[in-house]
């Protein structure tokens, strides 16, 4: 068989076998819809929580080996501070989609109004 | 000349980073200097990347922007004097992570918010294929070119030898992250079909990291509950054993929702695997004649043409010799001359 003829043969197939009973499908409890999100960019890349390294320094005289330390310290801690920084991000995430849920549920009211 | 490679990150298995690492060879064999930086450099990725804060270009360096998602700190350097280029991997809509992974779904959604951004703010805006290039030109590129993703062959692994079947109950294959827009429920149905219509013996091998543990679960619980002993999903293969996942393998199956381009179809390609893909982004331009084709992912359907790819030996033999021809039109070389072409017209000597 050649591959153009190939989609067509196999949509007879189905046909003929759907006709004679088969091709049940048996679902499964996982669906995949995709969701059309609501465009807030810059509240979206405020929720993500990603602290820059670069801020934490010192601002005393003479504060490089403080703002050393900080930073050493910061490291030794990141593992801690990324589960912080994930659970902050994903409430942030959450709250920001119920707002936009709400907005939209808002602008629906408002058109069906004179 | 010298040329900068900018990314948002940098890690172990990513397909992005590799492919900076694969220009970086070139570069390098065309004699061209500079460095590869990264926003974020996951301590796996090896030292080929320096954070991008150390980054410290002369007037006449060129800025190569690859980008893939969002990337705050890469947008900084756009407003730099140099002459740059852009490589837009594709940007998956975020529609397909709310549900599962928020976090991607942001990113997402900056990324695509950002893209009319890089796309103005470069000299040259590449695409990964031509469709990925139109949307540069939607998001506003003065210029826009059509590089391939380099795929060396060198480094895949030896194909089956001519003519050698490979035997033993049919193998379906899907190589790709485990994420909502590949599909990987609709495959697990389409392979259920298979088995209660035709190959009771058959197996499904799902090769990709999951996005999330729980995402991985729920795909691995649907494959046990529609086809039960029958599916497996493996993560972080070595590209060895990923080799012989493909020379196991009958058929390659994508029901995909979203490709910017899909290297697994050329790796079918060299593998001799025939492939059933759905006909999505930039699929068809890579497919060409060589892939059966779909536009609507009926399970049913999928199933027939998956017993058609198995058993129909001529079927098979013809969808082989086109897919070598399509490895000539992505052939390593040629790729690397456009990818030379696109930095070239950059940097403004051409």
């Amino acid at each position: 068989m050649k591959p153009e003829d190939a989609v067509a043969a196999a949509r007879a197939e189905v046909a003929r076998r759907k006709a004679e009973g088969g091709y049940a499908e048996s679902g499964g409890e996982l669906t995949i819809e995709p969701m059309d999100q609501v465009s807030r960019a810059m509240l979206m890349e405020w929720a993500l929580v990603e602290p820059d390294m670069d801020k934490l320094r010192s601002t005393r005289r003479l504060g490089g080996p403080i703002t050393w330390l900080k930073r050493l310290l910061a490291r030794g801690l990141q593992q801690y501070h990324n589960e912080v920084n994930y659970q902050q991000t994903r409430f942030n995430i959450h709250v920001l989609r119920k707002l936009i849920e709400l907005e939209d549920r808002v602008e629906r009211v408002e058109r069906r109004e004179p | 000349m010298n040329v900068h490679q900018l990314l948002s990150g940098a890690g172990p298995v990513d397909a992005v980073t590799n492919q900076a690492r694969a220009y970086r060879r070139l570069f390098s064999e065309w004699g061209w200097g500079g460095g590869d930086h990264a926003v974020h450099v996951d301590p796996r990725a090896g030292r080929d990347f320096s954070p991008l804060a150390k980054l410290d270009p002369g007037p006449e360096d060129v800025l190569l922007f690859h980008f893939s998602a969002y990337a705050p700190k890469l947008a900084e350097w756009l407003d730099r004097p140099q002459r740059k280029l852009l490589v837009s991997h594709n940007i998956t809509p975020a529609r397909w992570f709310w549900d599962f992974e928020p976090m991607t779904a942001v990113q997402c959604t900056i990324g695509r918010e950002q893209l009319p951004r890089f796309a103005q703010g470069v000299d040259l805006a590449a695409g990964v294929s031509a469709y990925n290039a139109a949307e540069l030109a939607d998001a506003g590129a003065r210029e826009t070119a059509v590089v391939p993703i380099l795929v060396d062959r060198a480094r895949l692994g030896a194909p089956r030898p001519d003519g050698e079947e490979v035997s033993g109950p049919p193998h379906v294959l899907f190589v790709g992250r485990i994420t909502p827009h590949k599909r990987h429920d609709l495959l697990i149905r389409a392979f259920a079909l298979y088995r209660r219509e035709h190959a009771p013996d058959a197996r499904l091998m799902l090769v990709g990291e999951p996005l999330t543990p729980g995402y991985g679960e729920a795909i691995r619980a649907l494959g046990e509950r529609l086809a039960p002993g029958a599916v497996a999903i493996e993560s972080m293969l070595s590209s060895d054993q990923l080799a012989d996942r493909w020379r196991a393998a009958h058929v390659f199956v994508c029901l995909s929702e979203h490709e910017g381009f899909c290297i697994p179809l050329l790796e079918a390609f060299h593998f001799g695997v025939p492939v059933v893909a759905r006909a999505i982004g930039g699929i068809p331009e890579v497919a060409g004649d060589a892939v059966l084709l779909l536009d609507q992912p009926d399970p049913a359907l999928v199933a027939e043409l998956i017993h058609l790819a198995v058993s129909d030996a001529g079927l098979r033999g013809e969808l082989r010799g086109r897919g070598r021809a399509r490895l000539e039109v992505f052939e390593f070389a040629r790729t690397a001359a456009k990818l030379r072409e696109s930095v070239d017209r950059a940097a403004g000597s051409v």
